[in-house]
Formats: structure tokens, sequence, C-alpha cells
């Protein structure tokens, strides 16, 4: 197995990066055998299961059919300057010839120019720091602090919020699927249902050490926080002393069309944990920006490591994190989100207007646009139809029957033009099992079997084995 | 910060950006310096003064530092690929996790990825839950498994109900306890978890035979033994991993940030396929973006290689077992400075007797040209865990700094 990698990395370094189906099968089964069977089966389901090689900006090539796909879930939205971007890569080259990952308790010229430059952007006086080594260890690092800093133990987020799948993120993640197995988690969290002043008026109180919160949910299924929403929920964290947590690891670094998702709002929180696209899919990083006020330091003057990291905030990735900043700016990313963004997010209105049997609604903000379907079934459903048409789309993890559009931002007009043609070819291609489909799901019983992730799976293996056999059989057919 | 005015920014800059706290941690330390560059075993400050890295970043530089084979591997892995899309079937994942189970003992052989040790550390709890069905965790007292928050619930920290309530289901007992153990695991026991040599806790080595009845009791009550190798392994003990020297297995092994060779941060959780049985069940419910990436498992992988190649276990026993020898020497020379010593390999704590001796000691070494952390539990240890490929010069420079540092305290 190492073989096809060595082997791998030679084929490249001469421009062909093909692979056979033997191949992809000895890779497939090595990563079935030494990691996990289940996933297999799972990708294998949507058409999933390709590996990716070539990636530039915004695809990526099945080396087995040659087929460019367009990444469309850009690893939860990691990829924002897109994929291998040269300018970040020559930082990182940089950065190689000057750092290792650094000694984590010290202080360097590279953790310095990134705190700077994050501290500067950072939505309104949120003036220091903490490096983290990804989103889950940012929102751990997050709510800690809010635990310490309050002396309160109460931690309040959202039905459906996804924060990541460590011990305290896990704790505060809204779907019961990510957590159940793992239960007893942390006591003192609760969720209220987002967007929702009332409930978390109801339910914030003076024991609240803090509401964590993505302005933009994003798992759950793209739904925006209301402006009156955000800013209530700053009201009511003024008024009883919690600490407002904005977890903009999926939204940050221009993914909406502004540097960070709290500027639409002008709501600023205490604690802003940030990841992902910091390390343009490139090297990891993660960091926690805080309002260092007098309780803030108080706690720090006692306990100034209380969460360290030992490779987030690395000398390389600072360095690193510190060009992908200067690269959204300069390239101005943020406005290229908005403009493709809404011309995505129109064609995807006037498709819905077309499919209202399929469509129930299409929503988002910037580049983090996203599709509701009438049925959760229809979500895994389309996962396969767009793989089959050059898109990777990942439906929602806490929201089957929502799929999202996440395409690097530095994908071009073409790239998005040709996303859009490609999403309405599904869109067709999908109608073809619907009239099996639909009726069925109008069956007591059968509803709740489509939308069930093990039926899927089932389902769609047995679909892709007829598809293998006939595929296999019009092949030997040909020769 | 040759002038006043530098020195004065360094301070507003520390207190500003990161916090006041801090900065006064990194005076205690005499660390209250830019790190400004390195060489295999030491770093420089921003006015060229050299330090002996012997802090390691806690154990990420077993190879040493800016190591060239690993800036190789980064620059190739980067030249071919990006991370990756983290549900995605990959190549390097793959290959990688093959590598993993070739290179650790017996039928350990599933790997899940992460990028920091605690999140390993979530990740075996996480699973020991899953697969056994059953609630209860128990970690041993003077444990330190990392921040997040499944592993902050098992480590000995006095600052740890500030943050809490933690995990529920988590009890400790004492290293060294058979009885206690014996009343403790049970058939209630989802895991139980260890660290070979507890290094936060003044470098406490478990005891070869206590080792042996844990691993005894866990698979009498169907408890998962989890070894936590972050700070003991990829040789830093004079093994691949500590615990092979006691002949037992655990159920779910952590490796920590050495794995990534000091260039790129990855970890791993491993454990055998019949524990998979539950991921396999369960696929995509424990997920990293980070872990795994296709670029951090090319440089894993060459990383594994050179371990393999160089087997720098055999030089931190050709450097340990002397290098402990001198320390007792000037132990016994300055009289009343250090305490006592503890640990394995090239992982020594020294014993100044209390905290704030053990600070000054710190900034004592930092004059002496040597870094060193104190324990996070044990606060008046001192620990030395030097890159693991040092020679007899670097070994004698260590031993002249600790000389230095104890001439400075008499």
């Amino acid at each position: 197995m190492g073989g096809i990698m060595e082997q791998h990395t030679q084929s490249t370094e001469h421009s062909s990066t093909s692979l056979t189906e033997e191949d992809k099968k000895k890779i497939v089964s090595t990563f079935s055998r030494y990691i996990n069977a289940g996933q297999v089966k799972y990708l294998k389901a949507g058409h999933l299961d390709v590996i990716e090689t070539e990636r530039s900006v915004a695809t990526f090539t099945d080396p087995v059919t040659g087929k460019v796909m367009y990444d469309c879930f850009s690893s939860a939205g990691c990829f924002n300057v897109g994929r291998r971007n040269p300018v970040i890569i020559k930082a990182l080259e940089e950065a190689l010839s000057r750092y290792d990952l650094g000694t984590s308790h010290l202080v360097s010229e590279s953790k310095l120019a990134l705190a700077r430059k994050l501290t500067a952007i950072a939505p309104g006086d949120l003036n220091s720091i903490f490096f983290a080594s990804g989103g889950g260890d940012a929102i751990d690092c997050a709510i800690k602090l809010s635990r310490a800093v309050t002396g309160k133990k109460k931690i309040i987020s959202t039905v459906k919020a996804y924060h990541g799948h460590t011990g305290f993120a896990l704790s505060a993640n809204g779907k019961e699927h990510y957590r159940k197995y793992f239960e007893p988690l942390m006591p003192g969290f609760s969720f209220v249902p987002f967007n929702d002043l009332e409930a978390m008026r109801q339910t914030a109180d003076e024991e609240t050490a803090a509401i964590i919160i993505e302005p933009i949910q994003g798992e759950a299924g793209i739904f925006t926080g209301d402006r009156e929403y955000l800013q209530g929920l700053r009201e009511i964290c003024d008024a009883t002393g919690a600490m407002l947590i904005f977890d903009e690891v999926q939204t940050g670094f221009g993914r909406t069309g502004k540097m960070f998702a709290a500027e639409h709002s002008g709501v600023i929180p205490d604690i802003l944990a940030l990841a992902k696209s910091i390390g343009a899919g490139i090297f990891p990083n993660g960091a926690v920006l805080y309002r260092p006020t007098e309780a803030v330091q108080s706690f720090l003057k006692s306990s100034p490591d209380f969460h360290p990291t030992y490779t987030g905030g690395s000398d390389i990735a600072c360095h690193v994190s510190l060009k992908v900043i200067e690269y959204i700016e300069k390239e101005d990313l943020c406005g290229r989100a908005t403009r493709n963004g809404k011309k995505l997010k129109d064609a995807l209105e006037g498709l819905r207007r077309e499919n209202p049997k399929i469509i129930r609604e299409v929503r988002g903000i910037g580049m983090m646009v996203g599709i509701e379907y009438i049925h959760e079934f229809l979500g895994p459903m389309m996962s396969d139809a767009l793989a089959k048409n050059g898109i990777f789309a990942a439906y929602s993890g806490n929201a089957p029957q929502v799929m999202r559009f996440m395409l690097p931002i530095a994908a071009s007009d073409e790239d998005v033009d040709m996303v859009i043609k490609a999403i309405r070819a599904a869109v067709s291609d999908m109608k073809t099992l619907l009239p099996i489909a639909l009726p069925a799901a109008k069956i007591p019983g059968v509803l709740k079997l489509l939308n069930n992730e093990k039926v899927q799976t089932v389902t769609f293996n047995w679909i892709r084995s007829i598809e293998d056999f006939f595929g296999k059989l019009k092949r030997e057919k040909r020769s | 910060m040759n002038t006043t005015t530098s020195k004065k920014s360094f301070r507003d800059d520390v207190a500003g950006l990161f916090s006041e706290g801090k900065l006064n941690r990194l005076k205690d330390l005499g660390h209250d310096f830019i790190e400004s560059g390195n060489d295999e075993h030491s770093i420089t400050d921003q006015e060229g003064k050299r330090y002996l890295d012997c802090v390691s970043s806690r154990g990420i530089f077993n190879l040493g530092r800016s190591n060239d084979v690993m800036k190789k591997a980064l620059i190739e892995a980067v030249g071919l690929t990006d991370q990756g899309n983290f549900p995605m079937i990959s190549i390097e994942k793959a290959a990688l996790a093959e590598k993993i189970a070739g290179f650790v003992p017996g039928d350990l052989e599933c790997t899940v990825f992460s990028v920091v040790r605690g999140e390993s550390i979530d990740f075996a709890c996480k699973l020991a839950r899953g697969a056994t069905g059953r609630k209860e965790f128990i970690a041993l007292n003077g444990s330190w498994f990392g921040q997040t928050g499944f592993a902050l619930s098992l480590s000995e920290r006095d600052d740890a109900e500030l943050y809490g309530p933690l995990i529920p289901e988590v009890s400790f007992i004492q290293p060294g306890d058979i009885a206690a153990a014996e009343k403790a695991i049970t058939k209630k026991t989802a895991a139980v978890f260890l660290e070979p040599v507890q290094v936060e806790k003044g470098c406490r080595v478990l005891d070869q035979e206590y080792l042996k009845k844990i691993r005894e009791i866990c698979s009498r009550t169907g408890a998962l033994l989890v070894i936590d190798e972050t700070e003991t392994g990829l040789g830093r003990c004079g093994e691949k991993f500590a615990f092979e020297k006691s002949g037992i297995l655990p159920d779910i092994l952590v490796i920590g940030e050495s794995l990534g060779g000091g260039i790129f941060p990855i970890a791993a959780t491993v454990f055998p396929q019949k524990l998979n049985k539950f991921m396999n069940a369960h696929p995509m419910i424990h997920l990293s973006t980070f872990g795994g990436s296709d670029i951090g498992c090319r440089v894993a992988s060459a990383a594994l290689a050179e371990y393999e190649k160089i087997k720098p276990w055999e030089n931190t026993t050709r450097q340990g077992e002397p290098l402990l020898l001198e320390l007792s020497v000037i132990m016994k020379q300055y009289q009343g400075v250090i305490e006592g010593l503890s640990g394995e390999g090239l992982l020594i704590a020294l014993d100044l007797g209390t905290e704030k001796k053990a600070l000054t000691f710190c900034r004592e070494l930092a004059t002496a040209g040597l870094l060193a952390l104190p324990g996070d539990i044990a606060k008046h240890t001192v620990i030395l865990r030097p890159g693991l490929l040092i020679d007899d010069t670097t070994r004698a420079d260590i031993v002249r700094a600790v000389q230095e540092a104890c001439i400075a305290m008499g």
C-alpha cells in the first residue's frame, strides 16, 4: 500500500495521476481494513468513494475515470482561498526556511505577526488571542474560558448546533446522533431552538456562563441568525453576565461575504472561535479571540496557560495563516463570495421554482448556500446524482435534507457557472427516480424507512452494484 | 530586543496580544524572549543566544528540531496534495494507517487520526464507551492527558473545577496500589487510562508489575486498557513505546504529536479490529477536519520510516543512562539543590523541593543556556526532555548547564 503512495508520488511528478480499478480496489480495501469499512460503504452509496487527485482551486480529479469534480464541500469550509493555492504553498516553503513547529509556550515573530493581524481584523475589541489546534480544540478553549472567568456553569447552545467532537464541543452539539453513544457528557449544557430569542430569554439566567452559537448554523442546514436575534443574544449576555461565544469555524475568513459572519449583524461576541480556512487546507491552525476584560485578565493572571496547544499556533502555521488573511484581503475574496454567492443562490432559487416537489427552500449568505429538499432521503439521492454530474457535495451532518454548496471562494466566475449547470443536470437526472420514490414516501412507514441512513446505505449500494454490473456488461460488449 | 524600547515593545505585545499573566509566566521561567531560530538540538533568541532545547515542545521533537528529512517530506507532500476532504477515502490515509499497524505491536491495527493529544484521548474515551456500552472511566492520580473535554476530565489538575462540571463517571486510583485497582476496576468500567511515565507528575515511572496487573484486571473485567504514549512513545523511553518493557499490550494506544516528526501536527489513536466493529457500524460519528490531513499523512509516513531507520530508542538508552548517572553525581555534589531524580530514557525530572525553587531553577538553566519547564502537576520538579538524537557533546552541555544552575542556586 505504501508502494501505491510512492508510485503515486513518482507518477505525479511526471504529471500523470491515473489509477487503475485494481489500484483503487487495493486502496479502498486498505482503507476499509485499517481505517473504516463502514465509512467506505457510506461513501459508496452516494457515489462519493472517489479518490481526490490533481486538487486545484475548485476541483479535483477522479484518478480512475479522469473525471474532474467540482468541490462543493471544501472540507466543510477549509478551502476558502482555493485548493493548493500557490501563494500559500510558497508561504509554507518560506516558513520552512525559517521555522519548524516552534516551542509551544514561547513567543516568536511568527506568532506575534499572526496575533497582531487577527486582532486587527477581528470584530470590535477582541484584542487578545489564544491559539488552538483546530475547531473542536478552539471551542473547548472558549467554553473553558467562559466557565472559569464567570465562575458559572451553565452553557446554552442551540438545537442542531454543530461545534465539533472533543469533550466540551460535543457536549454543546445540538444533535443527539453525535452524542448518544458517548454519554454521559458534561452536565450544565442545554439547547434552545435557533433564532428563537424568547426561548433563549427563558433559559439564560444569572447562572449562565455562556451562550454559544454559530452566527450562521452550518451543519444544521444553513440557517442565518437574524440581526435582531444576535443583537438580542448580546443584550441577554450583557444583562446576565454570561459570555457570548461565536463559533465561526465554518463561517470565518470570507465564507459569508465578510471576513467574519459577525460583521453582518454588527454584534461583537466576547469570544470568537476560528479554525478551518485559517490553514488554507494546507496547514492546521486555530484561534480563539477574546475581549481582555478585567475579569478575563484576572483569571489569566493565575492560569495564563490554562489551555495550551502543543501544535496549534505553531510557527509554520502562523506564517501560513498570516498569508491566508493577506490573500483574502488582497484578492477581495469577500467581494467575490458576495458576488458569486448571489449568482449561485439566484440560480438555485430558479431551480426551486421549477421543482417545488423536490426543493423546499434555498438558503444562505455569500458562498455558504444550501438547498433544503422536501424529504430527508432526497439528500443522499441528490448527493448521488450530483456526483454523477461531476459535483462533490455533502448533505449537512445535522440535517440530511439540506445540501450545502460551499465551493472554494477563490473559484472563478466560470467555475460557478459550470457548477450551476451541473446542479441543474443532477436535478433533472434525479427526477427519473422520483416517480417511484415520491409515491412510495406516501405509504405509511415507508418515508421513515427511506429517511433511515442505514436503509439508504444498503439501497444505494444495491443500486450501485446493479449499475456496476450493467456498466461492466456494456464494457465487455464493446471490447 | 537590544534596546530598552524593544524590550518594552515585547512586554506590551505579549501582555496585550496574549495576557499579562502569560508575560509574567515567561519572566518567571526566564523565557521572556523571542524564539528566533533553531538547529538540531537548540533554539536561539532574537539576540542570537542559544538554548539547548530540553522542552521539545512536550515531546514533539523526538527527531530533533527542523529535521531536514521531515522538512523535505513536507515540501514534497505540499507539492503533491493538500489536506483533502476529511470524510473521503485517500491513498495517504490508507497508507499511513497501514504503516502504523505495522509499526505498533500486537493486533493494534485500526487508526483514527487527530491533530493533537487531547483529541486522540477524547476519541479513545468515546470509542471505549461506544464499544463496551459501559460508562465508567478510571484514571490514575498524577495523570495528564491534555486540554480537551474528556482528556481534562481524566487529568489531575488543581484548577479542573473551574471548567466543570466535567465528564461524569470518572474516578481516580493511586498508581502502584494493586488492591485499589482490584476494587475500582469492575465490569462497569469502560476503560482504564494511563501513561507509562507520568511526565507532569515529576516523571513518575509506573512499575512494570503494576502495569501487568492492571492488564490482567482489565482483561478479566472486560475494561479496555488505554495507554497514552504521547510523551513517552516513539523512542523517548528507550523502546518504541514505553509499555513494551512490561510485555503487555493496550487495547487502545494513543500516539501523540511526535508522529508528525516535529514538522506537522498529527496524532493517532490505534486499536484492534474487534473495537472497530463499533466504528464500522457508526461511521462518521467522530470527525476531525484536520486529523488525517493527506499532507500530514505523507509527513507522518516519512517520520515512521525515519523512526524505523534511525531507531532513536537505541540512542535514547545510550545517552539516557549516562545522563541520569551524571545528574545523580551533580545531585550529590550540590546537596540540597536537587532533591531527587526520576524518569526513564531521555525523560528525566529533577526534584527541586518547591514550586518557587523549580521556577528559579528554570531561570538559572535559561541563563546557562538550557530551556526546560516545570511539571504541570508536580510543580516542584523540572523536566528534561531533549531531542532523542543528542550526542555526547550535547549531553555534556546539558550536564554543564544543570551544574551551573546548581551553583547559581547554591
